[in-house]
């Protein structure tokens, strides 16, 4: 198992939990800065969690499902910590990570 | 009726937390260490770096031991691997004083595996220091440590529920970190390590009671068996006996061809090979090869096997290892093994570490938390006797345990090596420059004992990497370093524990004492908070 398989599920991880916080109305207002309708913040809670099934699904694809699991539970707090800090300090650039990141981890992990 | 409730837990996850977090964060720090025990172990034997495996590694090892213990009772060669770049040899005499002092007190030697030479690494405990200190603290009686720790832990299992009930809005402050604002800064960042890893911390504190049930709940066993726990024990592992007398001196084949045949059989590479009975007509040989690790696997063997007779060569029986468990074994299997992180590859052991230090972070967090808010209550008076106690001990056993930590692994390059008790004194600097660092924070229970101590483990992590290009030949700037991955990676971590450190010390040193934001008690808390 190398690093680079471990950074898809991961950033999937990231982008997931990023929509699901985008979802939340105080986030999404300091992050994005617009007052955000009923409509778009429940589009985000669905991609959030269409991303983490896809982070599952990947975790399942590296490891045998008693392990997936637990990793990606784990995974899930890897990512979420420095998404928390970034959200206070640098919201704009969390936005940004969070379509950029998995495009790199899929462009590594095909190379 | 509810704020009762979500009170009563406050209260309790606050003094629970509070009494037992030094223990914890000890715990934590050597816990999480411990997943690196045996690459740890490694570095602090440098005598050991230069060895590779070789395809010729278990004729060499045959070898060895045929020269050292040709007419023992059992032999034992354990193959290098990933983590361990040596092959570990162990032989039990066949002398009535071996019998005594019990099965598992035999002979053993480290041998180069690419050369066959045996080594004579310096006199240290190494990673298994940590890994014991983890479940069992250091100088206590073993079964007094361990039921202290596993107190301990109930407490942490204790904290983590109660800590749910507390938090009011678990999922609205689920992301939620607002810096720079003192009590407020510290409870967010204690909420966040602790909810976003909650599934880690439940699985570690629950695991690690299961890891001691035996011993916490013995009375299944004890109604079930007469002789309790050895009962149990040999139904659930059963030992296989060797036979109880060597035969007639008779020489052993070759080792070589039964190793490939047992590479070839299992298509695994060959781990470990024992012997009963070497050298005699009735010696038996087995072979084992390495397995795909498994989450439900048992801890111990289960490994596909070849047996041999010793003299002919001839195949007795293949075990192709891992017999089914049943249900309730294997959930025990899987809570242990994540425990343990057994069944880890290099990635997963990184990133179990990476949650026990979160792990460490929550509980340290939690730590400073309890100082701030009683700071914050003060409104600019100066802190208590009690109040600075806490925050001193805080500093000990954070910083001074990081310092320790440092201090420990540079005893192990800087004491002679012919020092007599060399491991115990490793221990004793350890323990020193804690006590050391205990003193120190009792005096100074403050920003400037954070300060000081702060650059102090900046300064001690920052020099282990140099120390180590001036005592060996295995530093960061040599191949043999990055050849093992594990001696490099200890010495990125250790910059990395450095540049931790000195970013903390920045933070601290910036945060002016007073400055004019907020309201008066937020001042004070960065005062003491740090």
């Amino acid at each position: 198992m190398t690093v680079i398989a471990v950074t898809l599920p991961l950033s999937l991880a990231y982008a997931g939990l990023t929509a699901l916080a985008l979802a939340m109305k105080r986030h999404h207002e300091a992050a994005i800065g617009a007052k955000p309708p009923a409509t778009r913040l429940r589009a985000f809670r669905v991609a959030g969690w269409v991303l983490m099934a896809l982070m599952v699904a990947s975790c399942l694809r590296l490891w045998p499902t008693g392990l997936a699991l637990s990793m990606a539970l784990g995974l899930v707090t890897l990512a979420g910590l420095p998404l928390v800090f970034l959200l206070p300090y640098r919201p704009r650039l969390m936005v940004r990570l969070a379509p950029v990141l998995p495009v790199l981890a899929l462009i590594a992990t095909a190379v | 009726m509810k704020a009762g409730l979500r009170q009563s837990m406050a209260w309790l996850h606050t003094w629970s937390g509070l009494l037992l977090g030094w223990l914890l964060l000890a715990m934590f720090v050597t816990g999480t260490s411990a997943y690196f025990r045996e690459e740890i172990s490694l570095w602090m034997a440098p005598e050991l770096h230069h060895s590779q495996p070789s395809p010729d590694t278990p004729a060499l090892a045959w070898a060895a031991l045929n020269a050292k213990a040709p007419d023992a009772k059992s032999w034992d060669i354990q193959l290098p691997e990933a983590r361990s770049p040596v092959a570990q040899l162990r032989w039990q005499p066949d002398t009535p004083q071996a019998e005594e002092g019990g099965r598992r007190r035999g002979e053993q030697a480290v041998m180069d595996a690419g050369t066959g030479e045996l080594l004579s690494p310096r006199a240290s405990r190494g990673g298994d220091f940590l890994y014991r200190f983890h479940f069992e603290l250091y100088g206590v009686p073993r079964i007094w440590a361990r039921w202290l720790i596993c107190v301990a832990t109930m407490f942490m299992l204790v904290a983590i529920v109660s800590g749910v009930i507390t938090h009011k809005k678990i999922f609205k402050d689920f992301f939620t970190f607002r810096p720079g604002k003192g009590q407020r800064s510290w409870l967010d960042s204690h909420n966040a390590t602790a909810v976003l890893a909650l599934p880690f911390h439940f699985m570690i504190t629950y695991s690690g009671l299961l890891i001691f049930m035996v011993m916490l709940m013995p009375w299944g066993m004890n109604a079930a068996y007469e002789d309790g726990w050895r009962g149990f024990f040999q139904d659930v592992f059963p030992r296989e006996e060797p036979a109880a007398e060597g035969g007639a001196a008779m020489p052993m084949v070759d080792i070589a061809p039964l190793v490939a045949r047992a590479r070839e059989t299992f298509d695994q590479p060959v781990r470990r090979i024992s012997v009963d009975w070497p050298n005699r007509d009735n010696a038996v040989i087995r072979v084992s090869t390495a397995k795909d690790p498994h989450i439900t696997d048992q801890r111990r063997g289960g490994n596909p096997t070849l047996v041999f007779n010793g003299g002919t060569g001839e195949l007795l029986e293949t075990r192709p290892g891992d017999e089914a468990v049943p249900g309730a074994f294997r959930v025990y299997n899987l809570l242990v093994n994540l425990h343990l992180a057994r069944f880890a590859d290099p990635t997963v052991r990184w990133l179990f570490f990476l949650f026990g230090v979160g792990g460490t972070a929550m509980v340290a967090t939690g730590m400073l938390l309890w100082v701030s808010k009683r700071t914050q209550q003060l409104r600019g008076k100066a802190p208590g006797a009690a109040l600075r106690l806490v925050n001193g001990l805080n500093i000990a056993s954070l910083t001074g345990l990081l310092g320790a930590l440092a201090a420990y692994f540079a005893a192990n390059r800087l004491l002679p090596v012919e020092l007599a008790a060399r491991e115990s004194w490793e221990i004793r600097v350890f323990f020193l420059t804690w006590l050391l660092a205990l003193g120190h924070a009792l005096l100074r229970p403050g920003r400037r004992g954070w300060i000081e101590q702060l650059a102090a483990i900046t300064v001690l992590w920052a020099a282990l990497p140099l120390l180590n290009v001036a005592t060996t030949d295995s530093h960061l700037f040599s191949a043999t370093a990055w050849r093992t991955g594990a001696l490099a990676g200890f010495d990125v971590v250790c910059l990395l524990m450095a540049a931790t450190g000195g970013y903390a010390l920045w933070r601290v040193v910036r945060k002016q004492p007073v400055r004019g934001r907020g309201p008066l008690p937020q001042r004070r808390t960065v005062e003491d908070g740090a």
